[in-house]
């Protein structure tokens, strides 16, 4: 499948359409993967101002998800797509959701830098703080995998990020442990901790939207829907797509 | 919403069709059809479903009215046709010598594009069927036509004028009025050909409602140039192109995740 194959139909309008459906979702990937920067950066660099950033961009967010509906809606009732055309619109209101998701948890997650640097505490000084980063970047390699995927219909860059989802989840339940562990040895403040914690599980649900976002980009290239494929068949599909 | 709505709302999108899990009305194999010198069908095979709608769609000349006139043998009228291949009805060979082909043409009744009742009483055109075979019991007459109005969705607007003049009726009405008279008969297949092409738009939801209902009884083909009604109508979907069958599947599968190029290109309104 090629992008180039939807801006050839007879209907210059429904050219136009998903080719502005296409930038549009793009966009707001765009605005999700800085917010995802901003949040690594205001995490590593214990850097308030950097953490307000995440907000602010999140309301453009919301209304770039209320844009994508709108469009979606609009060539459903005006266009009646089919085919590719169809799943173009079904997985670009699902990806415009977990899009506006990894927003609002990434809001969540900025919440740890912006109030430890106001109280002058660094966040690299917290247990599970490793875990956090690995995660956080993970989320922003992945993100940035999927939107290339999309806008180019290739699948050949995202058939690692199930794998990756696994392995998260490792570092998740490890870095959770350590926080644990942490509570019941003095040293920490609990809302510190509780803080930490906060922020971890928003990283961790981050990753699992950006797996959704790949299973939505498998659904538009190649018609299947792996959510839910059970491990064997899943494997079996992701092999049959490296070759 | 009403039970029975409801029920057909769970109809439509609940079941997972597969030819597999079908019992066949009709066998298609290695079919071609010939006009002179000129073949118009190559090697069609498929299968189509007992009391299923089957959609045909596909490009102008493409040959799915052709398909469709094969059915109930429409094309033995026209002189230069040659046929090959096999085609069965319930298992009946439909092109063996010995066969009837009066009584096929019972068994697979058909709708044209253009409403073409008779110039007879509403009552004349529903029963018109029946008295070709003989019947002449005129409450088996009268029990019959109430029965074919009312499952063509016509009793209600004609039970009071039976004795009107058919022509008089609106196109959607005659429309319904022809379909009344094809199931009369009580055939096993229904043949449309592009039934709702000279109807406005409440008379062609009016028949499409009307074709899902009748699948109940019937089995149901219908040749459509509007995609969107065949994608509304039909359980599953053939799409034909320069005598080929290209592709034929069911209709959920075709209209969501062709596998064929050639169908997308067509579906989605793509040069090609």
């Amino acid at each position: 499948m090629e992008r180039g194959q939807f801006n050839e139909h007879i209907s210059g309008q429904l050219n136009r359409n998903l080719e502005a459906l296409f930038n549009q979702v793009l966009e707001m990937g765009g605005l999700v993967e800085r917010q995802l920067d901003y949040l690594l950066e205001a995490t590593t660099c214990d850097d308030r101002s950097i953490a307000k950033k995440v907000k602010q961009l999140d309301k453009i967010v919301n209304r770039e998800e209320m844009e994508i509906d709108r469009l979606c809606a609009m060539v459903l009732a005006r266009q009646q797509p089919r085919a590719s055309d169809l799943r173009l619109i079904i997985i670009s209101i699902r990806m415009a959701v977990d899009l506006e998701r990894i927003g609002d948890e990434a809001v969540i997650a900025s919440k740890l830098s912006s109030r430890m640097a106001k109280q002058r505490v660094q966040c690299s000084s917290l247990p599970g703080f490793k875990g956090l980063v690995e995660i956080a970047s993970c989320g922003v390699e992945n993100l940035k995998k999927s939107l290339n995927a999309f806008s180019c219909l290739d699948l050949s860059e995202i058939i690692d990020i199930v794998d990756d989802q696994e392995r998260m989840e490792l570092v998740q339940k490890h870095a959770l442990a350590e926080i644990q562990e942490a509570f019941e040895k003095t040293g920490h403040s609990p809302e510190h901790l509780m803080e930490m914690i906060y922020a971890v599980r928003a990283c961790s649900r981050i990753t699992d939207h950006v797996v959704n976002l790949t299973e939505s980009v498998v659904y538009l290239v190649e018609g299947r829907d792996i959510r839910n494929m059970d491990t064997v068949k899943l494997s079996e599909f992701l092999d049959g797509v490296k070759e | 919403m009403s039970e029975a709505k409801m029920n057909i709302a769970l109809d439509r999108s609940n079941k997972a069709l597969s030819l597999e899990n079908e019992k066949i009305a009709i066998e298609v194999k290695n079919w071609n059809l010939y006009y002179g010198d000129k073949q118009a069908l190559s090697n069609v095979n498929m299968l189509v479903p007992e009391n299923r709608v089957t959609a045909f769609i596909g490009p102008s000349g493409c040959g799915k009215s052709t398909l469709l006139r094969c059915f109930n043998r429409m094309n033995d009228l026209i002189d230069i046709v040659s046929v090959e291949g096999k085609m069965a009805l319930h298992g009946d060979d439909m092109y063996e010598k010995q066969m009837d082909v009066s009584a096929l043409r019972r068994r697979v009744g058909m709708v044209f594009q253009k409403p073409n009742p008779f110039p007879k009483s509403i009552y004349e055109n529903v029963c018109y069927g029946l008295r070709l075979q003989g019947i002449k019991d005129k409450a088996l007459l009268d029990e019959t036509v109430e029965w074919a109005l009312k499952s063509a969705g016509l009793w209600e607007e004609a039970k009071d004028r039976l004795d009107d003049n058919a022509l008089a009726m609106s196109g959607g009405q005659q429309q319904r009025l022809c379909i009344a008279r094809a199931i009369a008969i009580k055939p096993d297949v229904l043949l449309l050909d592009e039934p709702t092409s000279a109807l406005d738009p409440i008379s062609t939801l009016a028949i499409e409602e009307l074709i899902f209902e009748l699948k109940k009884d019937f089995t149901i083909l219908i040749v459509t140039h509007n995609m969107q009604q065949a994608a509304r109508v039909s359980d599953y979907t053939a799409f034909m192109y320069m005598g080929e069958l290209i592709e034929y599947s069911s209709t959920d599968n075709l209209f969501t995740n062709p596998k064929v190029k050639r169908t997308e290109d067509y579906i989605t309104g793509r040069y090609g």
